[in-house]
């Protein structure tokens, strides 16, 4: 079977001052499944996502999305390409209800424009109907179903976690990249949360994961990428990386 | 049209020493505390008052008002931020809160100096002898003026680079979690900061109303081109803020030719500042920082 | 004094500031934009109205006129100063209404410089009563804070409402989740600032005069009050905000003459108004009225659902 190439970076940089976070770093990610991404704090894993996101603009190489170069696009239009992500600290909208956090998410809503929401109201109405029982399935998925309606500012930290999480899926990602999502959430939840992520990686959503929890991840992901201090030291199927000395290096090095 | 161009440039000199003393003190605060402090404006026009009181109705005199007032409007300005900025940040207020928190405060500021004061302009009484230096008009007052602002420029260069509560300065402003990391105790870094920079905006104001005249709103009519030297400068620079203070300074006293030869109304030197802000944010919003970056 | 005279008069003023509270909630209480500058774009629409009113404009293309003038300025001075941090905005705005008022106080051969312009009422019926007169005003003056209500609830209780309060608590997060924020936040201020125009035409006309020190920066600051203490994102909240700031304005100017004061009770005032402002973001930052939720047919029929789910289920 032929996979196709998703996510394509070449040789990128970003430097903060002239430190680098991310130093040479080239990874593909193809259709379909779970790809990880591990190593130790400070190794510029979510550096990496925020430049493939928009947030940060590289200061070197380049990163394609389905064969088109996306350097120098703004989050806004990365997200429209199809790339969505969750954040490592989830960045709800914490005066809004659970509900709207997810409606935000919703692509192509017709009443958005200025113009629609003053004078079409009746147009998008139906669509905001269809919108609301998507965002209940992955409420439900989440297990937030008895929050619908309370501002995401009430929520725990855990609970906040899966909403980003409900967030990101709620955007229709063809590639989501989330950061941590089994982090702060009980280990139960947490292999919950993969299980569900592989479900739904069959319906042609790709997941690109950054996470500690490496036995919860390791059991998912079907390739891993390896960083450490700002470069990618090695890569491979979870099963074998797990006796690659450079992964070892990685994680035992710094002492 | 006849200008005495050296006279111009010194006009320069004035004006972007009076800018400075007005805007190191906001630049600062603003980078440490993460707000424009609005307000700031009342401490110069607090200074103005003070000095005409301390100096012409108490008859003691420029040096002697010029002390007290530093000392009183630092204990304002330190009293301002832990009576209401330090705990309204505590209380978890957004950056638009913090300002409106600031101009709340410089409505209270300015109409109670007008209870105490009233409305009605004051001038100094005490004239300056003015003696011309070659081509200059100079007058005791502006080389007082320039004196201070120099020496400011020189102690807080080496207050910065030479002693510890200086490095720390240098180092919270521009990396608030660095500092806190290497065990910089932030918080009186914070209020030393408010203290000085509210005296040095009083001093200013004793020159500004020594200049013009002396009422409520002495410090709000400077409030544009203090902003602009503080956005132009870069948010807690210090050395761009002297820059931009002479670069104002020079921009204004030639823009004051170029009105009158072009026949509109001189008041439009405040405008000066404002084209020079709206340019710095079009084209590089973090001001000359650029050009001093601290190590 | 004729009683009455007065109590429609202080309507009237509700009305007019009513406009003008409800635009700086579009800006600030739904969309997080801080437009210390509100004076500018209030300016903008009474000196607009009265040149047009002056050269024989009926006086609705010289209210639409303000306001479109209001919104064109709006976009070039937010334009910097959009995709830069809140305070950017806030400076170049006060900033901007500094200037605007020392070009109309500079300028005597456009806008009448100190002395400032004339204006003739919108709607003259000869030989009637003053109050009949301020009936008409207030009708216009209503009508047009109606329409600027109106529009203010539907877009808050609209997707669109939902993405302005989305980029309002995260800028970055919305911006990720697709959201074009610097269209948005231009839309929005050239919508507050259009509305501000309008209520700068309806001043005019009502006050028949204008001169630049109608136009000082506590303007501004008057508005601000009535949003906070009324409460942000709440259209109702800040009509009552409004409301109550007026009634204390003309409640202080009479007290004045009553009761004798150890401050001169001009200065007592705006020392209260900063006190107030103070107290308020201390003790209750969301205002006298909290936010009220995004309400759309279909999530209040899903509310409606569930609500009756628990119900039946405790």
């Amino acid at each position: 079977m032929p996979e196709e190439e998703l996510l394509k970076i070449e040789e990128l940089s970003k430097h903060f001052g002239g430190v680098y976070a991310v130093s040479g770093v080239s990874l593909d990610v193809r259709k379909g499944g779970i790809w990880g991404l591990v190593g130790p704090n400070g190794s510029g894993k979510s550096t990496l996502f925020n430049t493939i996101l928009g947030l940060y603009r590289p200061d070197g190489g380049c990163i394609y999305f389905n064969g088109r170069k996306i350097n120098n696009l703004s989050s806004h239009q990365i997200y429209g390409l199809g790339i969505v992500n969750s954040f490592q600290v989830p960045r709800l909208f914490f005066q809004m209800s659970v509900m709207d956090n997810m409606l935000v998410a919703a692509r192509g809503h017709q009443g958005d424009g200025l113009f629609n929401s003053l004078f079409l109201r009746g147009g998008w109405q139906s669509q905001e109907r269809e919108l609301i029982d998507r965002a209940l399935e992955f409420i439900e998925l989440v297990e937030l179903g008895k929050m619908v309606f309370a501002l995401a500012g009430e929520l725990s930290g855990g609970q906040r976690k899966l909403l980003e999480l409900a967030r990101g899926l709620m955007a229709k990602p063809r590639l989501l990249l989330l950061d941590e999502p089994a982090a702060g959430v009980n280990p139960v939840v947490g292999k919950k949360i993969f299980q569900k992520l592989q479900t739904l990686s069959k319906n042609g959503t790709t997941f690109f994961v950054v996470e500690h929890r490496l036995e919860i991840l390791f059991n998912f992901a079907s390739w891993v990428y390896v960083m450490d201090r700002g470069k990618m030291v090695t890569q491979g199927q979870p099963e074998k990386i797990v006796d690659d000395p450079a992964f070892y290096q990685a994680y035992l090095g710094a002492e | 049209m006849d200008v005495n161009w050296a006279q111009v440039l010194f006009n320069s000199a004035i004006t972007g020493s009076l800018y400075l003393l007005g805007a190191v003190g906001l630049t600062l605060t603003y980078g440490l505390s993460s707000f424009p402090n609005f307000a700031h404006a009342e401490f110069i026009t607090l200074g103005a008052f003070l000095g005409y009181t301390i100096g012409t109705q108490l008859g003691l005199g420029l040096p002697i008002a010029l002390v007290v007032t530093f000392f009183t409007a630092g204990l304002v300005g330190l009293l301002c931020y832990r009576g209401i900025f330090q705990p309204l940040a505590k209380r978890g207020a957004t950056i638009i809160h913090l300002m409106v928190a600031s101009i709340a405060l410089s409505f209270i500021l300015r109409y109670s100096m007008g209870a105490i004061w009233s409305w009605k302009p004051y001038y100094f009484a005490s004239s300056w002898a003015a003696f011309d230096v070659g081509p200059l008009r100079v007058t005791g007052l502006w080389l007082w003026l320039i004196a201070i602002a120099v020496g400011l420029a020189i102690v807080m260069h080496l207050g910065l680079v030479k002693t510890r509560m200086g490095k720390a300065i240098r180092a919270t402003s521009s990396n608030p979690d660095l500092a806190l990391a290497s065990g910089i105790n932030i918080n009186k870094v914070i209020l030393i900061t408010w203290f000085v920079g509210a005296g040095l905006a009083a001093v200013a104001g004793i020159f500004r109303g020594a200049d013009t005249q002396i009422w409520p709103l002495t410090g709000w009519d400077i409030i544009l081109p203090i902003f602009a030297v503080t956005i132009l400068g870069g948010i807690g620079n210090f050395y761009g803020a002297i820059a931009s203070a002479f670069i104002i300074g020079l921009a204004e006293n030639f823009g004051v030719v170029g009105l009158m030869a072009l026949g509109l109304s001189t008041s439009y030197r405040l405008g000066i500042s404002f084209v020079i802000l709206i340019i710095t944010l079009i084209v590089k919003p973090q001001g000359l920082a650029m050009f001093f970056r601290r190590a | 004094m004729d009683l009455l005279l007065y109590g429609l008069d202080l309507l009237v003023f509700i009305g007019i500031f009513g406009i003008l509270a409800i635009s700086l909630n579009l800006e600030f209480g739904f969309s997080g934009l801080a437009n210390f500058g509100k004076v500018a774009f209030f300016l903008i629409g009474a000196y607009t109205y009265a040149l047009l009113s002056q050269i024989g404009l009926p006086f609705y293309l010289c209210l639409i006129s303000g306001a479109l003038v209001a919104a064109i300025f709006g976009l070039l001075i937010s334009l910097p100063a959009l995709r830069l941090r809140a305070d950017y905005l806030a400076i170049v705005v006060l900033a901007f209404g500094e200037i605007l008022r020392l070009i109309v106080k500079s300028e005597a051969w456009l806008a009448g410089g100190d002395w400032g312009l004339s204006v003739s009422p919108a709607i003259s019926i000869t030989g009637v009563s003053p109050r009949v007169d301020l009936l008409v005003n207030i009708a216009l003056v209503f009508s047009c804070l109606l329409i600027c209500f109106v529009v203010a609830q539907l877009l808050s209780n609209s997707p669109y409402g939902r993405v302005i309060r989305a980029i309002r608590e995260d800028e970055v997060a919305a911006e990720a989740l697709g959201k074009n924020r610097a269209r948005y936040k231009v839309q929005i201020f050239m919508l507050g600032s259009a509305m501000a125009g309008v209520a700068g035409g309806l001043y005019a006309q009502y006050l028949q005069a204008i001169v630049p020190m109608l136009f000082l920066p506590i303007i501004t600051f008057t508005i601000w009050i009535m949003v906070l203490v009324g409460g942000p994102a709440n259209n109702w909240g800040v009509l009552v905000g409004a409301a109550l700031v007026e009634v204390f304005e003309r409640g202080a100017n009479i007290a004045k003459d009553y009761i004798a004061l150890p401050i001169d009770p001009s200065n007592l005032q705006y020392i209260l108004f900063g006190v107030l402002i103070l107290l308020v973001l201390f003790y209750r930052p969301q205002g006298l009225f909290k936010e009220i939720p995004i309400k759309t047919r279909a999530l209040e029929a899903v509310r409606h659902a569930r609500e009756q789910i628990k119900g039946e289920g405790g």
